[in-house]
């Protein structure tokens, strides 16, 4: 076999955060009458839309090594640079664009500090995750910016007719599609991959892997920006505290998802399933009658789950392992005396 | 010895130089600033930042972060609110935060410690449980004025020589920690920890313990700090605390307590919360919009982090051609 | 130095296996007070396993430890310092941002009373620190220091600790002549105030010049003890080999073609200077000279891995774009590396997924990487390696170090390159994977293939080279041709003791 020897753990994993999506979708429409219903379905995967498409993007950065925090700043930044460009006369249109631009400009400083100042990611990005904010409000000031095209806004609430998919959904579908194909099947993902298992050995194999992260942070960047055209849609609203928050929630799902934190792991099913499943958790909890502090309390707790249990099953393993060799030594070791 | 080498001894020159240009630049463009109302104002405002920068001196040392200080905080001081008004004493309510601020730190520490995980997801974890938690306990309620123990309130309004008791506080905590950091062993393993984890355990430092214990400090006084938020905002909200762990990160980073561990001070902690909090004054003084304050830190935090990897760096050995040192 | 009195450390008989592989198989070492002992033996003779167990890394399968005629105990690092036994290795692990003076002490910083006292501490490390003779700042942090001065404070730990044996693992590998004398003579005061001193090291001029006693080791057992006054260096030579050494390594014909490879003014700051040499198709440039003297710098510069200041490589003909590793693998050069656990292989992923890693361009398909192929083209390059392993998907952590060495090989000549840059290539590997490597890279370079091969060990630099390139300390002291080379000439450019030409 060829495939990548990613240890059993990761292999159950994403097939026991299925199981889990699955779980949750049968007891959420145990709980409640309202579960299973069209409208409701429609409104999860309108809620998990964002953090859908930042995942898909986290999912690669966190593989590769890295991290980013500052997500949820950049998906207001968007949010911002739209709702004031619209406000200035700008056609909504290139508003958008430009709002995307501006995704990738702050992906773009993320990576250049982590790749050619060698800043460490997390601190850089616990500091722009402030910076990329502080724009947001120099921006906005304290008036956010609530008129918007009644076209847009419909396609950021609407379904596609005839189904419950929020037209989301397809933007949701084509990334996820497509990051799941790069990641798994081509040379680009296999480099993400080994840039988070080795990142000596990968430049010792001829990756470039400062290129590689650089483009990383990018698309993370680009898809916070998306994520945030989505936000001010669905919100119909610019808003200078947007989508605060948002990337607990990201990190969360990506690692509940089977990404492990060191790098080097993971698969973008997990982390979809992981993703729907906080959707649908957050759903049943609501419509059981629990209160919104119930989900903070049930992310944190998944989020502590996805890095206590490979933690665990790695000790069960190691210490089976030392037992056996143990054994075997001590076996030698009386044959060749007895010889 | 080199000035750069001497230099970069004293971390905390860059964080006090930066205080002394923020204070006296803005001070020069509008002299209002030198008045000893601001003054005040910086002291009052920043015990908060400045009392859980200290705590979170201990864990950043070792090279870990404690993200939930500020559900923390304003968990007990609300706690502290509701319990004083149900008839408990100072002294009690008190003991109450020092204990639940404590047990989150013990749970952290003991994540960290014990089974190795890494301190971002746990304490970020610890900040979402322990804000749920919160806002479902204290849900719609607020402490108000006629709440907070009568002591707090006196803390919060007077002044002792001019500076307020809250900062005194922090002065004091800061000279106790302060010692303890440099003359305890205890507190010197911190740094080795951070220093070079791997080569910690080897050389005898129970580095499980240590950490446990780290965490389980900055619990306790992020938990005693929701008595002086109490104090300073004579009310508490679920909303108390939101993002303050930011602040307090960034107070250490600027402070010189750097992010890779095993250097900083608690003094460069506080130093860099003043900082901090002199910027937030200055931005409303040199009239610009007090929206810019959060993007000012963010820049900060960056520049101290950049400022921090050049200077380690430099100092890093390469030669092969001949001996150096 | 005193045989009449009993020996503060001896091991007798130790045994220990890892997987499947006897690291010792036999070893004995008798450590008296007062000299400096060394340890002798080639990569994988035992002389690190033996070492680690001194050191409470690991613990004997069979046999026993003694010190002071008591049971030694181990398997705990900390409980061999406390027992006062102390290993400075190779690469010391100080604390950067701690001073000297509290690193010797860490872990047990000087009080009085319950708090600690900072002027007591630094005035004790002074102390030790000038009675070893060395001139440095207490107050400084560790931050910055070289190897050698970190070595010195390691040392300077372990007297603090009382330690009464203390092992030197390697210590000049990255030392310059200056600060290998230094360490000499801090290494005789220590003989001299009744410590038991360990040298771990197979450059024999060094024993030579600053042992008493040695203790040689080779496939896991101990061969051989005497007075370093009465050995004879071939003869020693012999015992660790433990055959004659002109057998070893096959030599090549040489066809050389258009030159593929130019170095030229290659100048990078406190790594390398003025580096200068060309390669030709089919040719084995050789890179001799003492382990820290710039040689796999230079090469990672070339391959692009690290970067330079100054200079140009050129690859036929054409200048290569430096510090892009990625560049270097299109124009045709591989670079087998010198940490092959850390930099040649991904420990985890199968002996398929490592050698293709360096392939997925041409596994590639419409964007997809074909699997078959993969599987196919590892398959191919196992037979031909005669790589041993019970299946293509098993984890390389696995296999032995030869097996290892080998899918690194793979990895690369699957590139079909032009020039392969070999940094010790047989370094931990057992005999016979070592002759047939060489035999590979003979039939390689025959097929028109241009090698560059950094090694230390000399006969294996005079058997395969057809040219050699001596460093010293970061620069080129001499080239010889294949018919002048000798070993006395290499060490003697390498070591500085006389400039040839």
């Amino acid at each position: 076999m060829t495939k990548l020897t990613i240890p059993k753990v990761v292999f159950s994993w994403d097939k026991g955060v299925v199981l889990f999506l699955v779980l949750s979708i049968f007891i959420g429409s145990y709980a409640s009458e309202y579960f299973a219903t069209a409208s409701n379905l429609s409104f999860v995967i309108a809620s998990i839309a964002e953090i859908a498409i930042i995942a898909i993007a986290m999912a690669y950065l966190i593989i590769s090594g890295e991290i980013d925090l500052s997500v949820a700043s950049i998906m207001a930044l968007t949010s911002a640079s739209i709702g004031y460009a619209f406000q200035e006369g700008v056609p909504f249109e290139i508003a958008v664009v430009l709002g995307l631009l501006v995704g990738l400009l702050a992906g773009l400083f993320n990576g250049v500090l982590v790749t050619i100042f060698g800043l460490p990611s997390l601190a850089v990005t616990i500091a722009t995750l402030a910076l990329f904010r502080g724009l947001c409000w120099v921006i906005l000031e304290n008036k956010p910016v609530n008129q918007l095209p009644r076209e847009w806004i419909d396609l950021g609430n609407k379904n596609i007719p005839g189904t419950f998919f929020p037209w989301a959904t397809i933007l949701v579908v084509l990334f996820a599609g497509i990051a799941w194909f790069v990641l798994h099947h081509t040379k680009l993902g296999r480099w993400v991959f080994a840039i988070g298992t080795n990142p000596v050995a990968s430049r010792f194999s001829g990756i470039p892997v400062n290129r590689v992260k650089l483009g990383l942070f990018v698309f993370t960047g680009f898809m916070s920006a998306v994520a945030g055209v989505i936000y001010t849609l669905r919100f119909a609203s610019a808003s200078p505290d947007g989508g605060a928050g948002y990337e607990l929630s990201v990190i969360a799902a990506v690692l509940f998802g089977g990404v492990a934190i060191a790098g080097g792991v993971g698969t973008m099913w997990g982390v979809l399933a992981a993703v729907l499943s906080l959707g649908v958790i957050k759903s049943g909890l609501q419509l059981a009658g629990f209160s919104a502090n119930a989900l903070l309390v049930v992310s944190g707790g998944l989020l502590l789950i996805s890095v206590i249990l490979p933690r665990v099953t790695e000790f069960v393993r190691i210490q089976r392992s030392k037992a056996s060799t143990i054994k075997r030594t001590q076996q030698k070791e009386k044959e060749r005396v007895q010889k | 010895m080199s000035i750069l080498r001497r230099a970069t001894r004293f971390r905390e020159l860059p964080v006090l130089l930066g205080l002394v240009v923020v204070y006296l630049g803005t001070g020069f463009l509008n002299p209002i600033f030198f008045s000893v109302s601001i003054l005040n104002d910086i002291f009052f405002g920043v015990a908060i930042v400045a009392t859980l920068a200290i705590a979170q001196t201990f864990v950043i040392v070792m090279r870990h972060i404690d993200l939930s200080v500020g559900s923390v905080v304003g968990l007990t001081s609300f706690l502290i609110g509701d319990l004083s008004s149900r008839g408990f004493s100072l002294l009690a309510v008190l003991f109450a935060a020092l204990l639940v601020g404590a047990t989150v730190g013990a749970v952290n520490g003991f994540l960290v410690g014990y089974l190795g995980l890494p301190s971002l997801v746990v304490t970020l974890a610890t900040l979402y449980i322990v804000r749920g938690i919160f806002n479902e306990v204290g849900k719609g309620q607020t402490i108000v004025e006629s709440m907070v123990p009568k002591e707090l309130n006196w803390l919060g309004l007077n002044r002792l020589f001019g500076i307020s008791y809250l900062f005194v506080i922090v002065v004091v905590l800061m000279l106790i920690a302060g010692v303890l950091m440099q003359r305890t062993r205890a507190a010197r393993d911190l740094y080795a920890i951070g220093s070079n984890p791997s080569a910690a355990g080897l050389v005898g430092i129970p580095v499980k313990l240590r950490v446990l214990a780290a965490f389980t400090a900055t619990g306790a006084i992020s938990g005693l700090a929701g008595a002086v938020m109490l104090a300073r905002f004579n009310s508490s909200s679920t909303q108390s605390g939101l993002g303050l762990e930011l602040l307090v990160v960034a107070a250490c980073v600027v402070g010189g307590v750097s992010i890779a561990g095993g250097t900083g001070s608690v003094f460069g902690a506080v130093t860099g919360a003043v900082l901090l909090q002199t910027i937030l004054m200055a931005i409303g003084a040199l009239g610009i919009p007090q929206f810019w304050q959060l993007a000012v830190n963010g820049s900060l935090i960056i520049a101290a982090i950049g400022l921090d990897r050049y200077l380690s760096t430099r100092l890093r050995s390469t030669n092969i051609m001949g001996a150096s040192s | 130095m005193n045989q009449v009195n009993p020996p503060v450390l001896s091991v007798l008989a130790g045994r220990k296996a890892f997987g499947g592989v006897q690291a010792l198989d036999g070893a004995d070492l008798n450590l008296f007070p007062g000299e400096i002992h060394a340890l002798l033996g080639e990569n994988g003779a035992g002389k690190s396993t033996l070492l680690k167990t001194l050191a409470g890394v690991h613990k004997l399968d069979a046999g026993s430890v003694t010190l002071n005629g008591k049971s030694f105990q181990q398997g705990s690092t900390r409980s061999a310092q406390e027992q006062g036994v102390a290993v400075i290795y190779q690469e010391p692990s100080l604390f950067p941002d701690l001073t000297l003076a509290e690193n010797v002490f860490v872990g047990r910083q000087l009080q009085s009373g319950k708090f600690v006292d900072w002027k007591k501490m630094r005035r004790e490390a002074a102390t030790l620190f000038s009675q070893l003779g060395v001139d440095l700042d207490v107050s400084r942090t560790a931050r910055g220091l070289s190897i050698a001065d970190q070595q010195i404070v390691e040392i300077i730990k372990a007297l603090s600790i009382n330690a009464q044996v203390i092992i030197m693992d390697e210590p000049t590998a990255a030392l310059s002549s200056k600060e290998v004398d230094r360490l000499f003579s801090v290494a005789r005061r220590l003989r001299d105030q009744n410590c038991a001193v360990v040298f771990v090291s197979h450059r024999l001029d060094e024993v030579f010049a600053l042992c008493d006693r040695m203790t040689v080791m080779r496939d896991g057992r101990t061969v051989g003890t005497e007075l370093v006054s009465d050995a004879v260096q071939s003869q020693v030579i012999k015992m660790m080999v433990g055959r004659e050494v002109s057998e070893l390594f096959p030599k090549t014909e040489a066809d050389l073609g258009e030159i593929v490879l130019e170095v030229k003014n290659l100048c990078s700051e406190g790594q390398f200077q003025d580096i200068n040499f060309t390669v030709r198709e089919g040719e084995i440039l050789g890179l001799a000279g003492l382990v820290g003297s710039g040689r796999s710098e230079i090469v990672r510069a070339i391959f692009g891995v690290d970067t330079y200041d100054q200079g140009s490589v050129i690859v036929n003909g054409t200048p290569l774009r430096k510090a892009d590793s990625a560049r270097a693998m299109a124009a045709g050069i591989g670079l087998v590396p010198e940490d092959r656990r850390l930099e040649g292989l991904f420990m985890p992923y199968s002996i398929a997924a490592n050698t293709s890693i360096t392939l997925l361009e041409r596994l590639v398909r419409k964007l997809v990487i074909r699997k078959k192929d993969e599987q196919k083209v590892a398959e191919n390059w196992a037979k031909t390696l005669q790589l041993k392993f019970s299946s293509l998907g098993d984890a390389v952590e696995r296999l032995s170090g030869g097996n290892q060495q080998k899918v690194v090989l793979a990895k690369w000549l699957a590139t079909q390159p032009k020039i392969l840059i070999v940094d010790e290539p047989t370094r931990g590997i057992d005999v016979g994977t070592k002759s047939e490597v060489h035999r590979l890279l003979s039939k390689m370079a025959q097929e028109g293939l241009a090698i560059i091969m950094v090694s230390s060990e000399l006969p294996e630099v005079l058997g395969m080279a057809d040219r050699i390139v001596v460093m010293r300390e970061g620069r080129q002291v001499g080239t010889l041709s294949r018919d002048e080379a000798t070993p006395e000439k290499v060490i003697s450019l390498a070591t500085g003791a006389a400039a040839l030409r």
